[in-house]
């Protein structure tokens, strides 16, 4: 228990996919202008990795190493498609956004990574308990890159106006303010998690 | 069994299973799709057609023409759409036109992936609505006769440019202050 316990926070903050590892960032600084398309595009990644995890790890022992990248391509593909015709089915609005993004969860890095680096060799409840902090440590990272620049560049928080109309900053609706948005947070996270340093001497 | 019959069997009832998941939930969301689709389209052209209620589809040289009428089967007006490239990808529009007046009566973008902020506010009423009452005669050029949006001149301008050029063929079909 406490191992899935272990497991699951990993991804929320020490290996948070986003923050720490930085990958899968194409997506994260592409669909993070407004506060609800980070949830959803966290949420849908989180639905994406969750149930390749499931899969991979059951079918560890069946898959044959040297085919298990396609093996793993077709799963994730499979997932995708499922996310991205019921979205368009039941949330149109968030579709007509997200619509571009959702295919491209497929090579979307996170869900390779924990494929192939855990949960091919994880036991069912440790690969889910993986996925799922993964996931949702991607929804909060991009969610919160989502809010700062909402606030910064539109004046609203999740679609409401909280600036009272005082910040427009183009920049922020545009790439480079995800970039700036992004580096400054990773700065943050690491002043937060900073291990005292040892003072060392050097000649 | 030897490997490569394994490597093979398995990718081959993997790819069989991914297929028919996806057959599946394809039969089960498209329906509804369509239904999504096409409740949009005639969202879009009412709002387009001020006091239509309901919607007559004409198919003329080659155009896909949406007729409004209210209850009592008096036409209101005309919409078509029309496409414009953006800045990242197409622009569709629907457009709404008064042939007895020559005037427009409103847009309305369907799909767009301008730039979230910027060109993305092509689709806000502050933009739309300077279109409504604009005479088809009018020239439609950016920052002469159509306003555009701080920072983001090329939607705005593809947006005018669409509208203009597909006026030219629909002014023809329905000629101003002609009967439809």
């Amino acid at each position: 228990m406490a191992q899935l316990v272990k497991d699951f926070l990993n991804g929320l903050w020490k290996e948070n996919p986003t923050f720490r590892a930085v990958i899968g960032i194409c997506s994260a600084l592409a669909v993070t202008t407004a506060g609800q398309n980070g949830i959803a595009m966290g949420l849908a990644l989180t639905f994406v990795l969750t149930c390749s995890s499931i899969l991979v790890s059951l079918l560890r022992n069946i898959i044959p190493s040297k085919v298990r990248i396609p093996c793993y391509i077709i799963v994730i593909a499979t997932f995708t498609t499922i996310v991205d015709l019921f979205m368009k089915a039941y949330f149109p609005p968030l579709y007509q956004v997200l619509g571009i993004f959702i295919p491209l969860i497929v090579v979307n890095c996170i869900v390779l990574w924990r494929a192939e680096g855990f949960a091919s060799k994880a036991s069912l409840p440790r690969a889910i308990a993986d996925a799922l902090g993964m996931g949702l440590g991607y929804t909060w990272a991009i969610t919160l890159i989502s809010l700062v620049r909402e606030v910064l560049g539109s004046g609203t928080l999740f679609g409401i106006n909280v600036m009272g109309g005082a910040t427009h900053w183009v920049i922020m609706m545009l790439p480079p303010g995800a970039f700036l948005v992004m580096g400054i947070l990773v700065g943050i996270m690491n002043m937060i998690s900073r291990k005292p340093v040892k003072k060392t001497h050097c000649h | 069994m030897n490997q490569y019959m394994r490597m093979i069997v398995v990718l081959v009832i993997i790819s069989l299973v991914s297929g028919g998941v996806l057959a599946l939930s394809y039969e089960v969301t498209n329906p509804r799709i369509q239904e999504q689709t096409q409740q949009a389209l005639q969202q879009a052209v009412l709002k387009v057609i001020p006091g239509a209620e309901k919607i007559q589809t004409v198919e003329k040289e080659g155009m896909t023409f949406y007729i409004g009428t209210d209850n009592q089967g008096n036409k209101k007006g005309i919409a078509f759409k029309t496409t414009g490239s953006g800045f990242s990808g197409p622009i569709e529009i629907m457009v709404g036109y008064a042939p007895r007046e020559g005037k427009l009566t409103g847009i309305e973008i369907l799909s767009m992936s301008e730039t979230p902020g910027l060109g993305a506010r092509i689709k806000e009423p502050d933009f739309t609505d300077q279109f409504k009452g604009k005479s088809v005669n009018d020239e439609f050029i950016p920052k002469k006769d159509v306003k555009v949006i701080t920072g983001a001149t090329i939607s705005p301008t593809a947006v005018a440019n669409a509208i203009k050029s597909s006026l030219a063929k629909v002014t023809k079909i329905f000629p101003v202050g002609g009967d439809f």
